[in-house]
């Protein structure tokens, strides 16, 4: 049988966009019998965070850097390439600290310049609330290029998070670009909807250049989401409406008098439901 | 203590992901065995569906039914695996069990044209309850599946001429959806509404009609309110956040739209 400490890191891992404090309340008043468990749920706040591509303000700075697996350098510290700093993650709190210069050594670091530039031009206009990171990856010889778009309003009790993480080597001349872009809503007014989708995306790239990077993923990301809107409309007209008609065929209501209830007056015996 | 432990509980359940519930709930019960209990009778999870021995007709299963590991068929009141003394309805409450059965049949043939349908009632000290349960799945093709579970529990409680009906119906609905352009998608989640209202009761007969016009208006209210939220409060939380046009085209437009107003107002 599963630990306290194993179920309750389930927990933790499974919490919606923007509602992770909630969860980690709600396990600390389960577990409140107990020693303060948050101290050896560290591991499970430290792959949520690197998960959902969590964001950190840097400290002195209003700007929003990712936390995530590719940029990681040891030791909870993580290092961002646009601003050239790194800075030490307390992933119990999403917060930052101690944040040093850290000028990008690699020998990508011009297509990484570039990728930032082009990347960054993308995400303004499609993603109105975003943070993005490319980062060296595989000892330098692939890049990763990720993206999460958190929209959160839990006074109308929902949340949402749009992420994608993509990886290209970039060793040869021409490449593919592999990743997945995944969806999540949650809605929780009277109730408990939530929406979650992977879509895996697989681009063959003929020229490593920036703008031919971006240019593909532009289009990838758009396909999708045209593709998840067909699929809102479709599910509705098709499974949806499979599963409970709005009115009967004859489109009349139920004859409640009719259809059973009449028999009560005469004598019928309780064992027979047929 | 125990109160608060369980109002987490129900808002960590709220808050993780509804396709995950059983095992959600298994996760709490052992952390807190001592919930186990009320979770048990206040979070609705999807109906397990047995087959009646006697009848050979399916019915669905839940806490209203069970008595120790027995559930008791509506079909032919009899428990399975067998029990001496199971608790059944009183012998008036049975005859009206067995014609909300009847009448529900019908019901459920009439919107749902499949699936399988329950209804069980207790005697209370002031009137009766009951539960009307529904499910229906379908897989119309191997990639995408739905499956729909309506839980509506309700107590009758007697006044002079008229009875006093409280309604709490759930609906869990599932979707799941799997193609090259979309990837997977899945779509779950559980909704609760509540009605309370006095009608007028001339004999039994009216009972049985008095909640299948409940049921039937809360159902198409459900409906029409898990359409909104799956399909459109889903779809327009995307759009939020990911614009499929680009923001400075949004944005020269309302600047656009600004300037007009203003030099209308001039």
């Amino acid at each position: 049988m599963p630990s306290t400490v194993e179920l309750a890191s389930s927990f933790i891992e499974g919490a919606p966009p923007g509602e992770l404090a909630d969860v980690v309340a709600d396990v600390q008043a389960l577990t409140s019998d107990g020693e303060d468990i948050i101290p050896s749920l560290l591991p499970a706040f430290k792959r949520y965070n690197e998960t959902q591509l969590a964001t950190v303000k840097l400290p002195g700075s209003s700007q929003e850097v990712i936390v995530s697996a590719f940029n990681e350098l040891e030791d909870n510290r993580y290092f961002d390439p646009e601003s050239q700093t790194s800075f030490e993650v307390d992933h119990t709190t999403q917060t930052a600290s101690a944040a040093q210069s850290y000028p990008l050594e690699s020998e990508q670091a011009d297509l990484i310049k570039s990728l930032l530039k082009s990347f960054g031009v993308h995400a303004r206009e499609h993603y109105p609330n975003c943070s993005y990171g490319v980062y060296p990856i595989e000892n330098d010889s692939a890049v990763a290029i990720v993206l999460v778009s958190n929209r959160y309003s839990p006074n109308n009790f929902w949340n949402g998070r749009f992420r994608a993480i993509y990886q290209l080597p970039v060793s040869a001349s021409s490449s593919t670009l592999t990743g997945n872009i995944h969806v999540d809503v949650h809605y929780y007014e009277d109730g408990n909807v939530a929406l979650n989708t992977t879509k895996p995306v697989n681009i063959s790239i003929s020229s490593v250049s920036a703008e031919s990077i971006v240019s593909r993923i532009a289009a990838a990301e758009r396909d999708y989401q045209e593709a998840l809107n067909r699929a809102f409309v479709q599910t509705s007209e098709g499974v949806f409406k499979g599963l409970r008609r709005q009115l009967p065929i004859t489109r009349q209501k139920v004859e409640w008098e009719k259809v059973g209830g009449y028999r009560l007056g005469q004598d019928i015996s309780g064992g027979k439901g047929r | 203590m125990a109160d608060a432990q369980f109002d987490s509980a129900l808002d960590l359940l709220r808050r993780l992901n509804p396709r995950d519930t059983k095992t959600n709930l298994q996760a709490i019960t052992s952390i807190v065995p001592e919930l186990t209990e009320d979770l048990l009778s206040s979070v609705d999870q999807p109906l397990e569906i047995r087959r009646c021995p006697q009848t050979n007709r399916d019915y669905l299963l839940c806490d209203y039914n069970r008595d120790g590991d027995s559930y008791r068929s509506p079909w032919s009141n009899e428990f399975d695996p067998p029990l001496e003394d199971g608790t059944v309805p009183s012998e008036r409450v049975r005859k009206l069990e067995v014609a909300a059965n009847e009448s529900f049949d019908v019901y459920r043939e009439l919107y749902y044209e499949g699936g399988v349908g329950s209804v069980y009632f207790w005697d209370l000290d002031d009137g009766f309850a009951g539960v009307i349960l529904l499910k229906k799945g379908v897989t119309p093709g191997s990639q995408s599946s739905g499956e729909w579970d309506s839980i509506h529990v309700f107590e009758a409680t007697d006044r002079a001429r008229m009875s006093h009906y409280k309604l709490t119906s759930t609906v869990i609905l599932h979707l799941a959806n799997k193609t090259e352009a979309l990837g997977d998608m899945d779509l779950s989640g559980n909704m609760t509404r509540q009605v309370e209202v006095d009608l007028p009761v001339e004999s039994d007969a009216s009972h049985v009609a008095n909640v299948g016009r409940l049921v039937e208006d809360m159902e198409l209210k459900m409906r029409n309110l898990l359409q909104e939220v799956y399909f459109g409060k889903a779809k327009d939380v995307v759009g939020e956040l990911r614009s499929l046009g680009t923001l400075s085209d949004a944005n020269r437009d309302r600047e656009t739209q600004r300037e007009m107003i203003m030099s209308m107002q001039k």
